[in-house]
């Protein structure tokens, strides 16, 4: 037989690369990421910011994903584990990790170009003919292929996603560019892609998608806080999750919530495993949650495992996770401003605030 | 294969008729239970907590769902590189098929897998039960009673225990004698359908037994009265705790409304001992601002907007508007339109309720209702 009967064709080049850049720390999301990477975050109940950009590239038929993680990435890791639960755990490709060895010089924007040298021989072995850059902290379902029809058909070097405008950080090359990029990274200066498109004197033609659906880059506990509870509005909750393109996350063995008599749940969602005995509205509720009787929990974001005592009353409050709240006690925030408990901490009747 | 102290055989072929339309296309075991799991998860995972990573899962009738409810064992911990699980339908041999004709002749046609790993302890099991047991603790008992083979025993309730199989027992727990669906039960300790077989008994047992024309290859019939016959030491092992026959419609519903018992000592929540089962990916349940939810066991991927009372929503179920679900067990991905009343019934998987549908049980009547496809489109007739 030919060798030539053995290649695909032009059906397999059209394929991309996924390339997640888990690198960025935001100084405002401080209170959420002193024990994990932005890319872990929990949001939505049981997911983690990376499953929305993960799952995208899965739903989009992107066959291997590298991550490019830097800090506190050991619940990333556990996490994402062989990537099964993506379905990335493959003999061919699959899901590639490549921590930072550059740990003391903080690099800007997304595609951090000596981050990616370091694991150069990732895209030369890789046969993918395209490759998709992304950050790791947007909150969005979307299909990834019509951006790629669009930059093959228009030729372009570059394909930006943009959403009103406004860059959404995810860059669309060839795996060939993006490594000549690279490797010129010290005579260009260029550190990432970001550089690459801002850059008024570049040669590259430079085309631009605008993607119309809901997409929330989440940069501050303000907009971490209004992008959880904005969910729960049904045109929200419909742009992001669509049966047709599952939110892949880390599964857990929970059972089904259970709610006793007396509780009492209006406009919220609630994962498995938790015992509601209490009320709650308009809330976001992760797996393995306890909420006491008497107790009143409401415009809160709380995470997993995290116990909630009898007659406490909690309004605006983000719980991270394993947070012991004691019985009688009560806890507020602004709606503008959420108050948020540091994980694995014990919050006492006599600490109100 | 390397060698195994115990191996369990988990006969998972019944037919489970007395389910009716829910085993139409399914076998007993993949019966959805518990708002997320199906029959052999509780098995299952009865296994892997104890320790037993090798188990043959023996099907029959309408295997199709089962076997890719189990695939590789995976959901459990059962994908091992030596043993883990191995599902064992019947096959052919040379000029004749052999269906399983009995739970003994479902071992016996498989006595090569088991000769693989050359166990010393063979554990068989049903799939039929929903209960939590520690199964190394049987077989402790087995090893220390130094039996031949032991039977798991729970004490039922007097007017019941004609329905099971009776063990007559000495002080030592020996087994004297032993009574299938006795009509003047003399005893209340039923046999479970658990059972630990030295290896080399159960091997010499089977070849008999597959060598008796007479006999219907059951164990219950069969193998343990010719064990009793022969003086064999057979011991039972008294277990008491949770344990349900979920073999009809009402003791389906019956173990799904235990759940939401505080009472109830089968506790899901408990993390010594989980339930394993496959997890589907679904977002969150979504309560709406109008619904209303109490004494009720939801699970992921369901949105309700109308009242849920005392009932198990298993994933993806939607719930309408102005819709009332009361006592009742709502099985995977069934759509509950607007207006709906249901009361003490189960709906089964994936079927649509239409808006205005009312149906309950009459008061006298404790008879739990299993929607048809009939009984909807009777409605617009």
């Amino acid at each position: 037989m030919a060798a030539g009967q053995l290649n695909g064709g032009n059906v397999m080049k059209k394929r991309m690369l996924g390339v997640i850049d888990a690198t960025t720390y935001h100084e405002d999301l401080e209170e959420l990421t002193v024990h994990r990477s932005l890319a872990a975050v929990p949001f939505a109940g049981r997911y983690r910011l990376i499953d929305f950009v993960l799952s995208n590239m899965v739903n989009s038929d992107i066959e291997s994903v590298a991550i490019f993680p830097k800090y506190q990435y050991r619940s990333l890791m556990d996490h994402l584990g062989s990537g099964k639960n993506w379905d990335l755990n493959r003999k061919r490709d699959g899901l590639f990790f490549f921590p930072s060895p550059l740990l003391d010089s903080p690099s800007k924007g997304i595609g951090s170009f000596n981050h990616f040298a370091a694991n150069l021989d990732y895209f030369y072995r890789s046969k993918q003919e395209y490759a998709l850059i992304s950050n790791c902290f947007t909150v969005f379902n979307m299909d990834f292929r019509p951006v790629l029809d669009r930059h093959i058909m228009t030729g372009c070097d570059i394909t930006v996603v943009r959403q009103d405008g406004r860059s959404l950080e995810m860059y669309l090359v060839k795996t060939s560019l993006l490594i000549s990029l690279i490797e010129n990274r010290n005579e260009t200066g260029y550190t990432c892609m970001s550089d690459v498109v801002t850059d008024i004197h570049h040669s590259y033609t430079i085309c631009n998608y605008e993607y119309t659906g809901l997409a929330v880059m989440i940069d501050s506990i303000e907009n971490y806080f209004a992008a959880s509870i904005g969910l729960l509005e049904p045109e929200a909750w419909k742009n992001i999750f669509l049966r047709s393109q599952p939110i892949y996350t880390k599964v857990k063995d929970e059972p089904p919530t259970r709610y006793v008599k007396g509780a009492s749940a209006k406009n919220s969602m609630i994962a498995n495993g938790c015992m509601i005995e209490g009320t709650v509205e308009n809330s976001i509720i992760s797996r393995g949650v306890k909420i006491g009787r008497g107790s009143v929990v409401k415009n809160c974001i709380i995470m997993q495992k995290s116990q909630i005592g009898e007659n406490c009353v909690l309004d605006s409050v983000i719980l991270d996770k394993d947070v012991k709240v004691e019985s009688d006690a009560r806890i507020e925030g602004r709606s503008e401003m959420p108050q948020v408990i540091l994980k694995g901490t014990v919050q006492g009747a006599m600490m109100n605030s | 294969m390397g060698k195994k102290k115990c191996v369990a055989m988990l006969l998972a072929g019944g037919k489970g008729s007395r389910l009716s339309s829910l085993t139409k296309s399914l076998a007993k075991p993949a019966v959805p239970f518990g708002g997320k799991y199906r029959i052999i998860d509780f098995t299952l995972s009865n296994c892997t907590n104890s320790g037993i990573d090798t188990v043959g899962v023996l099907t029959q009738y309408q295997p199709l769902v089962l076997n890719s409810y189990i695939g590789i064992g995976s959901a459990w911990d059962l994908d091992r590189k030596n043993g883990g699980v191995t599902v064992l339908p019947p096959y052919s041999e040379s000029s004749e098929v052999k269906w399983y004709t009995g739970t003994a002749s479902a071992i016996y046609q498989n006595l090569n897998y088991l000769k693989q790993y050359d166990p010393e302890y063979v554990l068989i099991l049903s799939g039929d039960h929903i209960y939590k047991m520690n199964y190394e603790l049987m077989l402790k008992y087995h090893i220390e009673k130094g039996a031949d083979a032991t039977i798991s025993v729970i004490e039922v309730p007097w007017p019941e225990a004609s329905r099971f199989g009776i063990m007559y027992t000495d002080e030592e727990m020996r087994v004297a004698e032993f009574e299938e669906k006795p009509s003047n039960p003399k005893n209340n300790l039923a046999s479970m359908g658990i059972y630990i077989f030295n290896w080399s008994v159960l091997k010499e047992y089977l070849e008999m037994d597959d060598r008796n024309p007479e006999s219907s290859h059951d164990f219950g019939k069969d193998i343990i009265p010719l064990m009793l016959d022969e003086n064999k030491k057979l011991f039972a092992y008294p277990f008491n705790g949770y344990w349900k026959d979920v073999g009809t419609v009402k003791s389906l519903w019956e173990a799904n409304m235990d759940l939401l018992d505080d009472e109830c000592e089968l506790n899901l929540f408990d993390h010594d001992w989980r339930i394993y089962s496959v997890n589907p990916n679904h977002h969150p349940q979504y309560i709406s601002t109008q619904a209303e939810v109490v004494e009720s066991l939801i699970n992921e991927g369901c949105r309700v907007e109308g009242e849920v009372e005392k009932s198990v929503l298993f994933q993806g179920v939607l719930v309408g508007k102005n819709t009332v679900i009361r006592e009742s067990v709502i099985m995977p991905d069934a759509v509950i339109g607007e207006n709906v009343y249901i009361e003490k019934a189960i709906v089964p998987s994936g079927m649509t309720i239409p808006d205005g549908f009312v149906i309950s049980a009459s008061e006298e009547d404790d008879e739990i209702i299993l929607i048809t496809e009939e009984m909807i489109q009777g409605i617009y007739s």
